[in-house]
């Protein structure tokens, strides 16, 4: 289709592989456009992926959603922009470089006039002309969609489907501006201009603070409780909008610690609960995150990583909480932690955290970031819920003596059978201090040995539980090992790679606490050299892989300025240790 | 019927002998066996200190939680159940120190629970430092040039805070504090019962004596606590003349109450719907 195909193409034959930049102020409007054109994308039955980055502040400063438009299926950003929209000055100044050679400039008349690559459609005159200046952001989307090539009845259906509960006039009006937006952009040529073939729609567009609330639907959860924290808050909105339709009540609380504690109450007494935050607020629950293993209480904490420490970067992603997470709290206690690499994956992983917290009554932590709890992504799976949700309770009739009922009582798996207060004549006891089988308080040395080994008991059984890494040509001769939401990036980057001749493959843990140790030793014994790709600063995954199974990564793409991975900078670094 | 046997614990006592949280525990067996509440139908959550040791010395359901968190997780318990009867123990420095925030936000929410804080103004597991409540001057090991903050009070605080029962109460007057749990557990929303209570151990200050001379009990004084006015400025009496009894109670719509969905059965209770769950997933 174009002379850059061999470029941006992939193995897997893609023709359209198109990236717009639309950059503003915090509050003009800029996910409106993005949004917008997601929807339209997605309609066409094109595949697409999007960013979204934002200082923290509600209004000014510089903000962009940067949407990539492919025929086929995409999972990282792409680096370079073939149309910026550019609602300020501003953000041509910051992007100009990022633009392709035969890339557009879309901006206001009013921002820069019109030369070389740099269109001017005048977006808020054309915004007021269909009814105000709120139309402006409509105004861009129609132009940015007339350049793609894109039939404006798509548009139109689009724009009826996303603004037809808010009336029939707010319809029109959206569609007056991006019939303006068309206008504008006529007799523009854009050499990346496609044919929109007739399909539906691939899949569901989706981040991951909203597959975690679905996930953690489809498996009961009954109580969310939560302190606001970017990027984590977007999996508690979406549950909030939805708890008048389901048994589920979401509470906000004073504060991380009352959240935590909350959500342990809840479990006790019988229902899910789970909680989601970002590090600092993790720090706050670390002590309630200890008290859940002492008391063998399941409870299920989303960990939404940005840069640290302490407020650190609030809008920014980052992977660097995983050697925290492992370890929080004081002594040591089995726990789970789990970093899915895609929406659809975190929707699975919240529904087995769920199940696995109650199976071996320990706490689950999964660890997402704020790339993948912000980004759009097409997911071609159909979430599904299952019939049923196995629970793990013992009632009196489950009892020979329930009255002699035992909270920690001793087994060889390390779990206790686990009743609930007030559901029967078994009364349970629980402390936070150590304590007997009974529940009660016990500073007894065999008490003390008991409690650990039991609890301990259950690490080789949870192991069990745990899948091994993910290959991607995984027989090849270097190996990216990266875990969580990196696995898009790293992929497209091995894909690259490949093209270009180098025998290269990738492994991506999702399973990452107990460590599956043996699978890791098996997957990374195939490979001559494997090389770490991490969002931290310390390669702490590299770190983990070397304790647990003494192998050592001959080198580490680690990129911590809170910014997501693009392939083209993976490849590149590959490159430079291979040359 | 239930009986005070039914109650009795096997677990040995560890409180030091003369300990007001004696008076503490016998008046909340009385006040459990008159209602003819059976232990299997109780839960207790307490904090961390020697008053929230309390449930393991009586035989119920109980969750001795963390220091200062015992309300959130309480709140918790009555979110998943809001038919469970709760019980919660804490002292004045798990309570108003440690979770001061909790305390406030759990009286703002109205949780149908009664809390009795065993309030002995120091610190007993700790060893005698000062707490939120010790008086401005007293004189702790740790504090050798006297206490220099203001002492807390709760009352007025939880009077502040919307509070619908606040009561206080003295351990050495078992018969006045059962009655005041037994009002308590049959109020309907969140209930303070502040305990006044010496500490043999470490607080040579407010004794058994120190209080015996100064608690006046209000139902003696024909006051009836249905003024807002009135109760805030009885909550400030706290000099030689220190009142017992209901300062203040009134009704009104609790936790539980406010949110919908808990209007058709506890969350417990409520069943689990694929059908819905799958519709919705398949609109997205």
């Amino acid at each position: 289709m174009n002379n850059r195909r061999a470029v941006v193409g992939r193995m897997n034959q893609m023709d359209i592989d198109i990236t717009v930049k639309i950059g503003g102020e915090a509050g003009q409007g800029i996910q409106t456009v993005g949004h917008l054109l997601a929807l339209v994308c997605r309609k066409a039955g094109l595949y697409i992926m999007a960013i979204n980055d934002f200082e923290s502040r509600i209004r000014g400063g510089h903000s962009f959603f940067q949407i990539r438009i492919s025929d086929s299926p995409v999972h990282a950003p792409h680096h370079r922009v073939h149309i910026l929209v550019a609602l300020n000055r501003e953000t041509l100044d910051l992007h100009r470089e990022a633009l392709d050679t035969d890339g557009l400039v879309l901006i206001d008349e009013k921002a820069e006039s019109a030369e070389g690559s740099v269109i001017n459609v005048p977006l808020e005159k054309l915004g007021k002309k269909a009814g105000g200046k709120i139309f402006s952001n409509t105004v861009a989307a129609g132009a940015c969609l007339a350049l793609l090539g894109a039939p404006f009845e798509l548009c139109k259906a689009v724009l009826a489907e996303q603004f037809g509960k808010k009336g029939t006039d707010v319809v029109e009006k959206n569609v007056d501006a991006a019939e303006l937006g068309y206008q504008a952009v006529k007799d523009v040529a854009f050499k990346w201009a496609f044919e929109w073939k007739p399909d539906t729609p691939k899949g569901t567009l989706i981040d991951s603070s909203r597959s975690i609330a679905l996930g953690a639907l489809s498996a009961d959860c009954r109580l969310a409780a939560f302190y606001p924290m970017s990027p984590a808050t977007g999996i508690m909105s979406n549950l909030a909008a939805l708890s008048d339709r389901f048994p589920l009540v979401v509470e906000q609380t004073e504060d991380e610690i009352a959240a935590v504690n909350m959500i342990i109450g809840a479990s006790f007494a019988g229902v899910r609960a789970m909680t989601s935050t970002s590090g600092g607020g993790f720090c706050l629950m670390t002590e309630g995150l200890g008290l859940a293993a002492i008391t063998e209480t399941p409870i299920v904490i989303v960990n939404a990583q940005r840069p640290g420490p302490a407020t650190g970067l609030p809008t920014r992603t980052g992977q660097g909480d995983l050697q925290f997470v492992i370890r929080a709290s004081q002594d040591e206690f089995p726990r789970f932690v789990f970093a899915p690499g895609m929406p659809d994956e975190a929707f699975e992983i919240t529904a087995r955290a769920f199940h696995l917290a109650e199976k071996y009554q320990v706490p689950v932590i999964i660890l997402v970031d704020q790339y993948l709890q912000d980004s759009l992504f097409i997911i071609e799976k159909q979430l599904t819920a299952p019939e049923e949700t196995e629970r793990f309770i013992a009632g009196d009739d489950d009892m020979d003596n329930p009255s002699e009922y035992k909270r920690f009582a001793v087994t060889p798996s390390g779990v206790s059978p686990r009743a609930l207060p007030c559901a029967g004549k078994a009364l349970v006891v629980i402390s936070s201090d150590e304590h007997r089988e009974d529940g009660h308080i016990s500073e007894a040395i065999s008490d003390r040995i008991q409690m650990v080994d039991k609890r301990n008991a259950k690490v080789p059984h949870m192991i069990k539980e745990m899948n091994p890494p993910k290959e991607y040509h995984g027989d090849a001769d270097i190996l990216l090992v990266g875990w969580g939401s990196t696995e898009g990036a790293i992929k497209e980057a091995v894909d690259r790679l490949r093209e270009e001749g180098m025998n290269a493959g990738a492994l991506n843990f999702v399973d990452l606490w107990p460590f599956p140790f043996e699978a890791a030793i098996a997957a990374l014994n195939r490979t001559k050299k494997f090389y770490m790709v991490e969002q931290n600063s310390s390669a702490q995954l590299g770190q983990l892989i070397r304790e647990q199974t003494g192998l050592i990564h001959s080198g580490a793409i680690l990129k911590y300025d809170g910014r997501p991975f693009y392939p083209n900078e993976i490849v590149n670094d590959v490159k430079e240790y291979v040359r | 019927m239930v009986s005070i046997n039914d109650y009795e614990s096997s677990y040995a006592n560890q409180w030091c002998p003369g300990c007001g949280n004696f008076g503490i525990l016998a008046a909340m067996k009385d006040a459990l066996v008159s209602l003819d509440i059976p232990p299997e139908e109780l839960l207790i959550v307490s904090g961390i200190g020697q008053a929230a040791k309390t449930p393991h010395f009586l035989k119920c359901n109980m969750f001795h939680a963390l220091h200062g968190r015992a309300l959130p997780l309480a709140t918790g318990a009555k979110l998943a159940n809001h038919n469970l009867k709760i019980l919660v123990n804490s002292g004045d420095g798990d309570c108003y120190g440690e979770g001061g925030n909790h305390f406030m936000h759990a009286i703002r929410r109205n949780v149908d629970l009664t809390l009795l804080v065993h309030n002995n103004r120091t610190y007993g597991l700790t060893k005698g430092q000062a707490s939120p409540t010790s008086d401005l001057g007293m004189v702790t090991a740790m504090q050798p040039h006297g206490v220099i903050s203001e002492s807390f009070n709760p009352l007025a605080v939880a009077l502040s805070l919307g509070a619908g029962f606040v009561a206080r109460s003295f351990s050495g007057n078992t018969e006045h504090l059962s009655r005041m749990i037994r009002e308590g557990i049959s109020f309907k929303g969140f209930c303070l019962i502040d305990i006044l209570q010496p500490c043999v151990s470490f607080n040579r200050v407010n004794t058994y004596d120190w209080y015996k001379k100064r608690v006046y009990d209000l139902s003696e004084e024909n006051y009836v606590p249905d003024s807002f006015e009135k109760a805030m400025s009885i909550s400030m009496q706290r000099g030689d003349e220190i009142p017992i009894g209901i300062i203040y109670k009134k009704e009104k719509p609790t936790f539980a109450d406010r949110i919908g969905i808990l209007h058709e059965g506890s969350l417990i209770s409520q069943t689990y719907d694929p059908g819905k769950l799958n519709s919705l997933l398949a609109e997205i």
